[in-house]
C-alpha cells in the first residue's frame, strides 16, 4: 500500500516536472488517491499514453460548473485497466490503435500533438475523428477486432466517470438508500438522472 | 473417496429429522421440523453463510470495485456457463458456482446454474412469487402431461402458511388466473407504465396487466421486525444478500427460526453422496455424507429425510442412492427418475421506445416489474392455437440514463449535459413459458465421470421441442400487437435462444403423481416405495406452469413437513 502511495506520488511530481503536461497535472493532483492508486499501470503501457487517455476522456467528458471532468478520476488508467482485465484479448490493442490515430488527426488538422493544443481543438480531433471511424454495430464490449477505437474509449469514459464517486454523485445524482420507490416524479428542467 | 463411514458413536450421529439442502425449500423444512420439536440436522454441500456477517459486498458502492463491478476476462473465461447469468458479477461472484470446481456432462447444451452454500439460491433468486391456479394444476392433467394428485385448494393454506411468514409484497387484484396470497403493500407502477396497462387492457379482454408479487418487505409486519427483519429500502443490490433482511432468503429468515428452536444442527461442508436404505425396515436410515473439505466420509441418521438439494442435485443424489432394493436409485420402482425434467422457456424478449412522458420520471429502484398471468389455454385447450400451454409476460418502462452516451456522437460539455438528463422512455416485455415435460428430457448418472468428491457427475439430456418455438412465436406476436395497442414505437422482436437452464428453473425428474407407476412422489412429496423419505423442492413438479417457482416450493415443503410430524406421532414412519 505505501509503495503504491509512493509510486503514486512520484508519478505525480514527474508529471508536475513537465510544463507540456501543465493542465494533466493540475488534473491529477486533484485526484482521490483511493480511485486510481490501487490499480497499477498494466505492463507494456507508458505514463505518456496514459495521460494521452487521460487527457482524451476528459475532453468527451470535461469538468463543468457543477462537477469534475472525468480527468479528475484518473480515466486514462481506468481505460487501460479495464480494457485489459475485462475485455476479449485485443482491446487494448484496440484502445493504442485510437490514440495513434488521434495523434495523427491532429498532426494532420492543426500540425500538433493532442496535448498540445486547445480545448476547442481536442473537441474538433474527436469530433472529426469519431465521424471518420466507421460505426460498430452493438456495444464495443464484448466486440471482436473489428472494434471501433473512439467508441471503445467514449465507453470506457463514460463506464469509468459515471460509476466513479465524482461522476455518480456529482455529475449524477446517487442514492445509495432510496428507502423507497415513488413511481410517478416531476421532472424539472435540468434535473439530472440517478446514477443507478 | 477415503471409504471410512463411521460406525462408532452412531448416537451422536442420529437426528429425528435430515434435511438435504439448505436453500429455499431445503429451509422451510428445517424450520417447520424443529417448530415441531423435531430434532434436525441440515446437510448443506457449500460453506456457511451467515446473515449480515458473510455479505462482504452488500454496503459497497461501485466505485469500491477496481473494475466496477464487471469481472476480469479470467474469471469470465473459466466460467463460460456461470458468465452468462445475469447476477453473475464482481459484486455477487462468491455466492455462484464456478464451473471447473464442479462439472456435469452435457449431452445437450445446458446451462446449470448453481449456489453452493449455507441458503443456496435464495441469497441469489429474483423473489417474484405468484401462486399457482386451479388452472395450473387442471390443465396440465386435461392435457395429458402430468397426473398431479393435488390441486389448488390442497395447496391455497400453506401459501398462506408461507406467504406470512416471508414476506410477499403485492395488490390484490381478483384473478381467478393468478390467485391473491396474504400481501404486504405492492410496489408502485410508473407513469409509462400505467399508461401502458390502461391501453392493454382496454384493448384485449382478459389480458391482465399487474404488479409483480415480490418477496420483498414492503411495510414489515410486527413478527418481521421481530425476527431481525426490515423494511425494504430499494437499493435493488439484493444478489449481494441482503444488509436489512428485507427479502426472504433461508438466511435471513427460516434458518434463523429453525435455529430459535434449539433443535436445529447446521453441518456445511457436507457433500451428501446417498441415501442408505435399510432392507429390513424398508425405510431410509440415514445419509452417507462426504466431507467437502476432508473428504472423509461420515453417516448420519433419523427417522425422516428430506430431500431438498435443488431439482437436478436431488435427482442426482437419489440416482446415486443404489441398493439391493433399488438398483436403479431410490425409490424408483416406475424406472422414471431423472426422466420429464422440465423449465421455463425465457428466449423471448421485446424492447421498444415510448415517445411523450418527458417530465416524468420516478425515484428508487424497484425491485419487481410487471406481470400478466398467462392467458393461452387457461381453460381450454384453444382449438386456433398450434401449441400446448401458456406463458406469463414482465414488462417494465424506465428511463435511460448516461448509459445513452454509449454509441451517440458527441464530446464536451454540451455532451456530458444531454447524457447526465434522463434520456427517452423504453418499454421491455419478456416471456416465462410453459415447457411441456417430456420423457427424453433427463438427467442421470454418469457411468465414468466422477467429482472431486467420488461422486458421479451429472449428465444432462435437457433440450427444447417444436412446441416451444410455437410459444415464443406467439409471445412475440401478443407481445408486439400490446405495444402497439400502448403506443409503443422501434419494436424489437427479440429470440436469445439461450440454452434451458439458464431460466435457473429446473424442475422434475421425482414427479409427483397418483400412479406410482408413473411417478415417485405421492401426494405428500413421500416417494410412494420409501415412505419417510419426502422430495419437497422443484424436482418434484410433475408440470412447470408459467409461475416463479420458488414460492410453490415453500408451500409443498412445508406441507410436506407437517404430514411427516403427524405420520411421525402416529407411528407410521
Amino acid at each position: 500500500m505505501r509503495a503504491a502511495q509512493e509510486g503514486a506520488m512520484n508519478r505525480r511530481e514527474a508529471i508536475r516536472h513537465s510544463a507540456r503536461w501543465a493542465g494533466v497535472a493540475a488534473l491529477w493532483a486533484s485526484l482521490p488517491a483511493r480511485t486510481w492508486a490501487a490499480l497499477a499501470l498494466p505492463a507494456g503501457w507508458s505514463e505518456d499514453e496514459e495521460q494521452l487517455l487521460t487527457l482524451i476522456g476528459d475532453t468527451i467528458i470535461p469538468a463543468t460548473a457543477e462537477s469534475p471532468g472525468a480527468g479528475a478520476v484518473g480515466i486514462g488508467r481506468f481505460m487501460i485497466v479495464q480494457a485489459t482485465a475485462c475485455f476479449p484479448a485485443g482491446a487494448a490493442e484496440v484502445l493504442r490503435r485510437g490514440l495513434k490515430e488521434i495523434q495523427a488527426v491532429s498532426a494532420t488538422q492543426f500540425g500538433q500533438g493532442f496535448a498540445e493544443m486547445s480545448v476547442a481543438q481536442r473537441e474538433q480531433v474527436l469530433t472529426d475523428y469519431e465521424a471518420r471511424v466507421a460505426p460498430t454495430k452493438g456495444s464495443a464490449l464484448g466486440s471482436g477486432s473489428n472494434v471501433n477505437p473512439f467508441r471503445l474509449m467514449k465507453e470506457l469514459t463514460l463506464l469509468g466517470y459515471f460509476t466513479s464517486k465524482p461522476g455518480a454523485t456529482q455529475a449524477l445524482r446517487y442514492l445509495p438508500v432510496p428507502g423507497g420507490y415513488k413511481g410517478s416524479v416531476k421532472l424539472g428542467p435540468g434535473e439530472r438522472s440517478w446514477a443507478l | 473417496m477415503a471409504n471410512h463411514p463411521t460406525t462408532v458413536g452412531a448416537q451422536e450421529h442420529t437426528y429425528d429429522a435430515i434435511v438435504i439442502g439448505s436453500g429455499i425449500s431445503g429451509g422451510w423444512a428445517a424450520k417447520e421440523l424443529c417448530e415441531a420439536g423435531l430434532r434436525t440436522l441440515v446437510l448443506e454441500r457449500g460453506r456457511d453463510v451467515k446473515h449480515l456477517a458473510d455479505y462482504p459486498t452488500a454496503l459497497k458502492t461501485l466505485w469500491d470495485f477496481p473494475h466496477r463491478g464487471k469481472l476480469p476476462q479470467t474469471v469470465v473465461s473459466e466460467n463460460p456457463i456461470a458468465k452468462k447469468c445475469y447476477a453473475f458479477d464482481a459484486t455477487t461472484e462468491h455466492f455462484f458456482v464456478k464451473d471447473k470446481e464442479h462439472p456435469y456432462v452435457q449431452e445437450k447444451p445446458y446451462d446449470w446454474i448453481r449456489g453452493y452454500q449455507v441458503g443456496g439460491k435464495s441469497l441469489i433468486w429474483a423473489r417474484q412469487t405468484q401462486r399457482w391456479s386451479k388452472f395450473d394444476f387442471e390443465g396440465a392433467v386435461r392435457d395429458g402431461i402430468a397426473d398431479w394428485p393435488i390441486g389448488y385448494d390442497d395447496l391455497a393454506p400453506w401459501y398462506s402458511h408461507v406467504e406470512k411468514f416471508a414476506g410477499i409484497s403485492g395488490n390484490y387484484d381478483g384473478l381467478e388466473t393468478l390467485p391473491d396470497g396474504e400481501f404486504l403493500p405492492a410496489w408502485e407502477m410508473n407513469d409509462v407504465e400505467k399508461h401502458a396497462q390502461g391501453k392493454i387492457m382496454t384493448a384485449f379482454a382478459g389480458r391482465h396487466v399487474i404488479q409483480g408479487r415480490c418477496a420483498h418487505l414492503t411495510v414489515p409486519k410486527p413478527e418481521h421486525y421481530a425476527a431481525g427483519r426490515g423494511q425494504c429500502q430499494a437499493r435493488n443490490l439484493c444478489y449481494r444478500g441482503c444488509p436489512f433482511g428485507a427479502y426472504f432468503s433461508s438466511n435471513s429468515s427460516t434458518l434463523p427460526a429453525a435455529a430459535r428452536t434449539g433443535k436445529l444442527t447446521l453441518r456445511p461442508h457436507s457433500v451428501v453422496e446417498s441415501i442408505l436404505h435399510d432392507e429390513a425396515t424398508g425405510k431410509a436410515r440415514g445419509v452417507r455424507v462426504v466431507d467437502a473439505q476432508t473428504k472423509q466420509a461420515t453417516e448420519f441418521f433419523a427417522r425422516v429425510i428430506f430431500v431438498n438439494a435443488a431439482s437436478l442435485n436431488t435427482n442426482l443424489i437419489l440416482l446415486n442412492s443404489k441398493s439391493k432394493r433399488f438398483p436403479a436409485g431410490l425409490g424408483n420402482d416406475s424406472g422414471l427418475l431423472g426422466k420429464y425434467v422440465a423449465f421455463h422457456n425465457y428466449r423471448g424478449s421485446i424492447s421498444a421506445s415510448m415517445d411523450g412522458f418527458a417530465d416524468s420520471y420516478y425515484s428508487g429502484r424497484r425491485p419487481t416489474q410487471l406481470m400478466m398471468p398467462n392467458f393461452r389455454n387457461v381453460r381450454k385447450q384453444e382449438a386456433a392455437l398450434d401449441f400446448q400451454r401458456g406463458y406469463m409476460v414482465f414488462f417494465g418502462a424506465s428511463r435511460s440514463g448516461w448509459q445513452q452516451g454509449n454509441g451517440a456522437k458527441g464530446v464536451g460539455a454540451e455532451f456530458k449535459a444531454r447524457i447526465t438528463r434522463p434520456g427517452p422512455w423504453g418499454i421491455s416485455m419478456m416471456m416465462q413459458g410453459e415447457t411441456v415435460p417430456r420423457k427424453e428430457n433427463h438427467v442421470r448418472l454418469s457411468a465414468e465421470a466422477k467429482d472431486a468428491w467420488g461422486v458421479p457427475q451429472l449428465v444432462t439430456a435437457i433440450g427444447y421441442h417444436d412446441n416451444d418455438e410455437k410459444v415464443l412465436k406467439d409471445f412475440h406476436a401478443r407481445g408486439e400487437e400490446m405495444l402497439v395497442a400502448a403506443g409503443a414505437k422501434n419494436i424489437r422482436k427479440n429470440d436469445s435462444k439461450q440454452n434451458p437452464g439458464l431460466d435457473i428453473h429446473e424442475m422434475g425428474g421425482v414427479r409427483m403423481g397418483k400412479d406410482p407407476q408413473a411417478s415417485l412422489l405421492n401426494r405428500w412429496n413421500q416417494l410412494h416405495a420409501c415412505a419417510n423419505v419426502f422430495v419437497t423442492d422443484g424436482a418434484s413438479m410433475a408440470s412447470t406452469g408459467t409461475q416463479n417457482p420458488s414460492l410453490t416450493f415453500m408451500a409443498l415443503a412445508a406441507r410436506a413437513a407437517h404430514y411427516a410430524v403427524a405420520e411421525l406421532k402416529k407411528g407410521n414412519l
